[in-house]
């Protein structure tokens, strides 16, 4: 489902959105759809048969939304405790790629909604992703417009407003994007860093990729791993935030032996070098050899 | 307000609950756990809970053992946790752990429990690993505080999905590969240690060590226990102890009632922040502290869930006039859910609750409805507009120096 989300040939996702009748899900469906979004349901389930909100057909269950619709992704803006049976029906209806941006989902609900992805063979981004977007395509979720932009440069990201800034400076910079997947700051995630590599290995028009982590957590470490197993054939610049912090995560005796001494950001820098991924802890320099290196290597 | 989180031991203290902006797990002190975890069925120590500057004999025998209630592991090791004789000792031990800064925490309640002897220690521990999003079950027969040294040889480490029904499974597994003595006790303290995880919405819950005496009977020495912040809404219990004891959990607490998070990491700071999105904010103090610069406070305001209101504006610039060394204020808002010209009058509203403010205001704003926003803040005073962020810290640094 990544693959076709990014590939501009291929035919463009049908969305529903499920939780679409509040007043910031309608102002947000507004700008997904004029970011190319082709949203073509809204799930409540309040809704009644021939429903519309703002023109967009109403349906009371994604099940029925995708037997009218055909709908094949779903984006999800509904409350914390109500994401894994949502996801669980959509998934249900058949949908390949849910995108879940709500802050707040239990854990356990989250690892529920890993297993059950997995199992549908679908692809779940989430938790609490700030959205993903192809820009100049389609958009799901909050990412600002005024930092998207069609370009060569894939963001991927654990934080939404670190991300937000990284993007901006590098639009400035000249460097938009190809695609930009929050995969979200939760423990427990849908996809995580290393799982967006071979998508993006083979993806042309993709010529670097900029990471966006966070102290926390061993995706960092995760994603070196990957990317010293099958070279992503490209440069991956990584910004991480969290320098002055203070080392390691207190998880008890059984999380450092289930991490193995992963999670600190000298962890990460050590992994993610050794992977000949570029580091960086503050954005200017970052901005500046990314501008440097994509002059260089001008197709 | 319940009052600020206030630890004034290093910048980046609120960091150790990480993995945060998602999900933050809150480590529930020793005598809640036992506590939470007897009622469920674990054998513990008798013991009480008393204000380190006001121990009291407690009414089971000694000897005893004197355990320091703070928020981090390894209590142990910085001297936390100090065995006594008899009541002759009491008044002395109390007051040397009341001096004691545990990586950072000051001690402020004692649990006194009745001390285990002609014992040996075996550990259990449940865990989420997130990267694959089951939980391992552990076990040693040799528990104890040096227990990571046993990683590799005398762990035995088993994954199940987080159901009782696998997890029970992997347990059995897990008593299969020990020596049978220590596979019953692991076996029996596995159930309730399973049952709890998952009805409490534990993310660690440790039983380190587990005293296993000669007949084959057991007990908890020690219990750590992560709850999962988000799961909050649907846990009583959490919910319960949180009102019971809102002074031993007052981050949890100021997030449950504010809804956002805000923590002082220098009391010292001369730069108060008004931020959104816990990534960025981060980042914000790393480029500070880089500079030289000495922020206040880290603020994740979540600006886009405000709801209409200034309540959290107000709350947040009332706390930075309770700053000594306020020298300004800088706002940042890059947000993708927020309407900035929304947030332009919550922001000016808040100003004008909280007139005592005085110090300069340095605002970067991004996002949808900047033009309006713009257009509200330009007209006021006090307040100056800078469009990109390293201006605008730079102008904080100038204001800082002046």
């Amino acid at each position: 489902m990544l693959e076709r989300l990014i590939d501009h040939d291929a035919a463009p996702l049908r969305v529903m959105v499920q939780g679409a009748t509040g007043r910031a899900a309608r102002k947000h469906i507004a700008r997904m759809t004029a970011a190319g979004t082709n949203i073509v349901a809204g799930v409540s389930p309040s809704a009644a048969p021939g429903d519309t909100v703002d023109g967009l057909p109403m349906f009371a269950t994604p099940a029925e939304a995708v037997a009218a619709t055909s709908a094949d992704a779903s984006l999800l803006m509904v409350p914390p405790l109500s994401v894994l049976p949502a996801a669980r029906a959509a998934l249900d209806a058949g949908v390949g790629l849910i995108v879940t941006v709500t802050e707040g989902m239990p854990v356990r609900d989250a690892m529920h909604l890993l297993h059950a992805t997995r199992a549908a063979g679908a692809t779940w981004i989430g938790a609490s992703s700030p959205g993903l977007a192809v820009p100049g395509r389609c958009k799901l979720g909050f990412l600002p417009d005024v930092a998207l932009s069609p370009g060569p440069l894939a963001i991927w990201s654990k934080s939404g407003t670190l991300s937000y800034e990284t993007g901006l400076r590098l639009v400035g910079a000249g460097f938009g994007q190809t695609a930009w997947i929050g995969v979200g700051g939760d423990p427990v995630k849908g996809t995580r860093f290393a799982d967006l590599v071979p998508a993006f290995r083979d993806h042309a028009p993709t010529r670097a990729v900029v990471v966006v982590g966070e102290i926390g957590g061993t995706e960092e470490e995760d994603l070196a791993e990957a990317l010293l197993a099958t070279p992503i054939g490209k440069p991956v610049y990584a910004i991480l935030a969290g320098a002055a912090a203070p080392e390691g995560k207190t998880m008890g005796h059984a999380g450092a032996i289930v991490s193995g001494g992963k999670g600190s950001l000298a962890s990460k820098i050590a992994a993610l070098e050794g992977a000949g991924v570029s580091v960086f802890r503050s954005l200017a320099p970052m901005v500046e050899t990314i501008t440097a290196d994509m002059k260089e290597t001008k197709p | 307000m319940t009052g600020f989180v206030v630890w004034n031991t290093s910048v980046y203290n609120w960091i150790l609950s990480l993995p945060r902006r998602g999900s933050r797990t809150i480590l529930i002190l020793e005598h809640d756990a036992k506590t939470l975890l007897a009622k469920r069925g674990l054998p513990v120590p008798e013991g009480a809970l008393y204000a380190v500057a006001a121990p009291v004999a407690p009414d089971f025998p000694a000897p005893w053992v004197l355990k320091a209630q703070v928020p981090v592991g390894g209590r142990g090791k910085a001297g936390g946790i100090v065995f006594i004789p008899d009541r002759a000792a009491l008044a002395a031990t109390a007051h040397r752990l009341s001096t004691l800064r545990i990586k950072g925490f000051p001690v402020e309640e004692i649990r006194i429990e009745a001390a285990v002897s002609d014992a040996r220690e075996i550990y259990l521990g449940l865990v989420i690993d997130a990267a694959t999003g089951r939980v391992s079950l552990l076990a040693s027969a040799t528990g104890g505080v040096e227990i990571e040294a046993e990683a590799g040889t005398g762990i035995h480490q088993f994954s199940a999905r987080p159901e009782a029904v696998e997890m029970t499974a992997a347990l059995d597994d897990l008593a299969a590969a020990l020596p049978s003595d220590v596979a019953a006790a692991v076996r029996a303290a596995g159930e309730i240690a399973v049952a709890a995880f998952l009805d409490l919405d534990a993310t660690l819950l440790e039983l380190n060590p587990i005293f296993l005496k000669g007949d084959g009977s057991w007990i908890a020495g020690d219990v750590r226990l992560d709850l999962d912040e988000n799961a909050l809404p649907r846990q009583p219990e959490f919910a319960a102890l949180l009102d019971a004891r809102p002074h031993a959990y007052a981050e949890a607490v100021f997030k449950r009632d504010h809804g956002f998070d805000l923590v002082i990491v220098d009391p010292e700071g001369e730069i108060g922040l008004v931020t959104t999105g816990a990534g960025l904010s981060m980042q914000l103090i790393d480029e500070m502290s880089r500079r030289g610069l000495r922020p206040y406070n880290f603020c994740d305001i979540r600006s886009g869930m405000m709801r209409g209101s200034p309540d959290r504006l107000i709350a947040t610039l009332r706390q930075l006039c309770t700053a000594p060394r306020l020298r300004c204020v800088l706002v940042n808002i890059f947000a993708g859910i927020t309407d900035l010209g929304e947030f332009a009058d919550l922001l000016l509203a808040a100003r004008a609750a909280v007139p005592e403010l005085q110090v300069p205001m340095v605002v970067r704003m991004v996002g949808n409805g900047q033009e309006r926003a713009e257009a509200i803040l330009g007209a006021a005073e006090g307040l100056e507009l800078i469009p990109d962020l390293d201006r605008a810290v730079t102008r904080i640094a100038a204001l800082c120096d002046a």
